[in-house]
């Protein structure tokens, strides 16, 4: 081999061994395998970095909780991120590690993160989390009608069906609650198991093309799929709509005072509370939350949601 | 009765007759639209840039913890592998018994699977880069730990013997017996290994470890087909080039293919190889860093909840036997569907150059696409079920063995195939029986180590489906049940321990018989 083509062999090596050199660069320097927010360590910064469970899809969370931080930044001078993850598991975790100062967990999931991290706080909730309710949607491929009575649930037995994440509380908790009273056993659908779509999006998204027959979403996310025409009335109709429960809420860390200063937890509290639709800011948020106000919340109000998550086995 | 060596590698095809017997069953075909836009999807992916450019980033720190993790595994498994030899201990000690209780050692972290790794990490450490790097360098190291001990045992030891006789110390002895023959085999293995570590970073991120996977697993549930195209072209485009890449450089450092176990190879280049390794490690600690991963977080340990009462009434009531057997069900059928299906598609082909090329194309999509993903879009057409789990897991092992058969037949000598075609037998007979004989027993060996592999992976689409151990691993990490996790990781490692038993005993018969 001559000394021309060894040379070039070498520097064919070089560059390929140095080429993933270039991806960070190339991606602006935004390649971090975490968000950044999550990798600094808690004590060194006075960031109060928020979070939410990814019940919808991505682009939605991704515009809404930016003007959540934006706006609770402007409200209490601190700096505020926001923290993406990808499923309701690490939203848990990421709060227990204390990775997370402010979450909106939904109904069992914040169950689960006030039993595992003792001394957090229970801030706000929706004016509709008070009665929250589960619709049950069915494509209308699949012949299903719609019912009134809560023993028809029956009528999904042998259908494939889909709940949203494992840890949803309108996508699956309740509703397996619901099914279970019905008579209806995770192993009656079609396939032996049902399916977990993974979020209330997705649940609509599948059903509607016909992949499941029937699933299970949170009403909030249904009503504004049918307004925004994500939801197809022709292909996807709400069979049944659930009683009302406990849903959704805002936890917040129990040493947010030592961090960012005697009372900090309480104006946080107070922040949240005080949007209003008058504030065109405040009004884009309550919009994208679905809701008209938040209200001061206690952790007493999901006795139920725990009792019922103990009953499936989801808290232990 | 023995059944000629050929046809030994079409009976693991024979599982295609139950499988097509059910498929008709399964099929609800309630998705059918959205298969025909996924596929149509493909000629339009997204180029929106800013789509683009969040692709790439995730690209990016795909590669990076893929790349770091195989480092730290390729670094610690030569340690390891060295500490587990029973050569070296027998040289420098007198006696291998601290040999055999490092390899027993090491048996569990290479039987729990990288994404039950990262799962069980993400928990304790948090939120932090450093997690996927280490999912991969654990199971990784021990790997590359058992290959390294494997092959230092198998060499020859006459060299070693000679050395020692004539005096010389026992390190200065072992390395200039043992280490020119041992690095062939090393450096192929270890290229082999980074190939691995992209599939595995890529599978971590759809599981919410970050990178590329991350962004597929989100276009993909929320039906953004074009998006998910663009991220799957990249990907194409990256392990395309990683694989030529290694390729070139194993036929160039002359180090042995997978496939062709007995052949002996002397490792050439020494400079090259020398240059590549010193600037492999300035790099990894570069990439890290640019991840952002601290190596100090593993220090700062988050205890687990809840762990001062385990309800080991509710574990033992778990269904055990259906998990297991499901769990072994699933493999046996991946491996057969994977195993037996690529010398049956070669074959299918063999008379068409676009067929060979298409069949080719559709192994290098298999490969790249990470099996719950296949698993989500199988299931827009075929119910949840134990086939269909094995189908995704099965066409993903597919891709991988398909290439290496393809690999072992072009070093196939083609005299005999080419007698048989100018002698006036077909296309497929003389593949047949002019190649694929002389690789069958290879190949199959190969097949029986990969299905060890497809043991671990079950997790993967049980996670995704509802079978099996991986499926009720899943449900009992969303509800914190540590006592579940732990069983089930317990019962994990102790069916990868006997299947990797069962599949070396296989091996080993089968490659005696050639």
């Amino acid at each position: 081999m001559t000394i021309r083509r060894r040379t070039a062999a070498v520097l064919a090596g070089l560059s390929l061994a140095l080429s993933p050199l270039l991806v960070p660069v190339l991606s602006g320097g935004g390649g971090a395998l975490m968000p950044r927010a999550a990798a600094e360590p808690a004590k060194a910064t006075r960031v109060l970095r928020i979070g939410a469970i990814p019940d919808q899809k991505p682009e939605k969370l991704n515009r809404l909780y930016p003007l959540v931080a934006a706006e609770l930044s402007r409200q209490l001078g601190v700096t505020v991120k926001y923290v993406p993850v990808v499923d309701y598991t690490a939203a848990v975790s990421a709060f227990r590690t204390g990775d997370l100062d402010l979450v909106w967990f939904g109904g069992l999931t914040g169950v689960q993160a006030r039993l595992q991290k003792p001394g957090s706080r229970v801030l706000a909730q929706r004016d509709i989390d008070v009665a929250f309710h589960s619709i049950f949607i069915a494509s209308t491929a699949s012949g299903i009608q719609p019912f009134r009575d809560q023993k028809d649930l029956a009528r999904l037995k042998g259908k494939r069906f889909t709940f949203g994440s494992e840890s949803s509380t309108s996508g699956r908790l309740m509703p397996q609650y619901f099914l279970s009273q019905a008579g209806v056993k995770l192993s009656d659908f079609a396939g032996g198991a049902p399916g977990f779509s993974g979020s209330h999006d997705a649940t609509i998204a599948l059903v509607q093309s016909g992949t499941y027959d029937a699933g299970v979403v949170n009403e909030q996310v249904w009503r504004t799929s049918l307004h925004d025409g994500k939801a197809k009335r022709s292909k996807v109709v709400a069979i049944w709509k659930s009683p009302g429960y406990q849903d959704y809420h805002w936890i917040a860390q129990g040493d947010l005072d030592q961090r960012f200063g005697k009372g900090f937890t309480v104006k946080l509290q107070q922040a949240i509370v005080s949007w209003r639709p008058g504030d065109p800011q405040q009004k884009q948020i309550l919009a994208l939350f679905g809701a008209q106000q938040f209200t001061p919340a206690e952790a007493a109000a999901y006795a139920k949601i725990e009792q019922v998550g103990r009953q499936i086995g989801k808290i232990r | 009765m023995r059944p000629a060596p050929p046809l030994l590698l079409l009976l693991p095809a024979l599982v295609l007759v139950p499988v097509l017997l059910a498929l008709p069953g399964l099929l609800h075909g309630g998705g059918l639209d959205l298969i025909m836009e996924f596929a149509a999807a493909a000629l339009t992916p997204s180029l929106d840039p800013v789509v683009l450019r969040a692709l790439l980033a995730g690209v990016g720190v795909t590669v990076g913890m893929a790349l770091v993790g195989w480092g730290i595994s390729l670094i610690a498994g030569l340690v390891l592998g060295l500490a587990s030899s029973r050569t070296l201990w027998r040289t420098l000690l007198g006696h291998a018994l601290p040999a055999d209780l490092i390899r027993r050692l090491l048996a569990l972290p290479r039987s729990i699977h990288e994404l039950l790794w990262g799962l069980l990490l993400l928990q304790v450490l948090g939120l932090q880069p450093a997690v996927a790097v280490l999912a991969i360098a654990i199971p990784y190291s021990a790997l590359v730990a058992r290959v390294v001990s494997d092959l230092l045992d198998a060499l020859p030891t006459a060299n070693l013997e000679a050395l020692r006789a004539g005096g010389a110390p026992g390190p200065a002895a072992l390395l200039t017996a043992l280490g020119p023959p041992l690095l062939p085999g090393v450096l192929s293995y270890g290229g082999y290994r980074l190939e691995c570590a992209l599939r595995s970073a890529t599978l971590l991120g759809v599981f919410g470890l970050g990178g590329l996977g991350t962004d597929l697993k989100l276009s993909l549930q929320s039906l953004e087909f074009h998006e998910l195209w663009s991220g799957l072209w990249l990907l194409l485009a990256v392990m395309l080039l990683l694989e030529t890449w290694v390729g070139l450089l194993r036929r160039r450092w002359g180090m042995p293919r997978r496939l062709a176990l007995h052949q002996p190879g002397v490792g050439r280049r020494g400079r090259e190889m020398v240059l590549a390794l010193g600037t492999l490690l300035p790099l990894l600690v570069w990439v890290g860093r640019a991840l952002g991963v601290d190596p100090a977080v593993l220090l700062h340990w988050q205890p687990l909840p809840g762990l001062e009462s385990g309800h080991w009434q509710a574990v033992l009531s778990l269904p055990w036997p259906q998990l297991v057997g499901g769990t072994l069900l699933l493999t046996v059928l991946a491996a057969a569907l994977a195993v037996g299906l690529a010398p049956l598609q070669l074959l299918v082909a063999a008379p068409w150059p676009w067929a060979r090329w298409l069949v080719g194309f559709s192994w290098v999509l298999a490969r790249l696409w990470p099996p719950p993903l296949t698993l989500l879009l199988l299931l827009f057409v075929l119910k949840p079920s134990l086939i269909t789990a094995a189908l995704a897991l099965g066409l993903h092992n597919l891709g991988i063995l398909g290439r290496l058969l393809r690999e072992g037949l072009q070093d196939q000598s083609p005299a005999a195939q080419q007698a048989l075609l100018a002698a006036g037998s077909g296309p497929r007979l003389a593949l047949f029986y002019g190649r694929m004989s002389g690789v069958a027993r290879s190949y199959l060996a190969y097949g029986a180590y990969r299905s060890d592999v497809m043991l671990r992976e079950t997790v993967v689409v049980g996670l995704a489906g509802a079978v099996g151990l991986g499926s009720q691993m899943l449900e009992s990490l969303s509800s914190f049940a540590w006592d579940q996790l732990a069983a089930l990781v317990l019962v994990y490692a102790l069916l990868t321990l006997v299947g990797e038993e069962l599949s070396d005993r296989l091996r080993r018969r089968l490659l005696r018989g050639s």
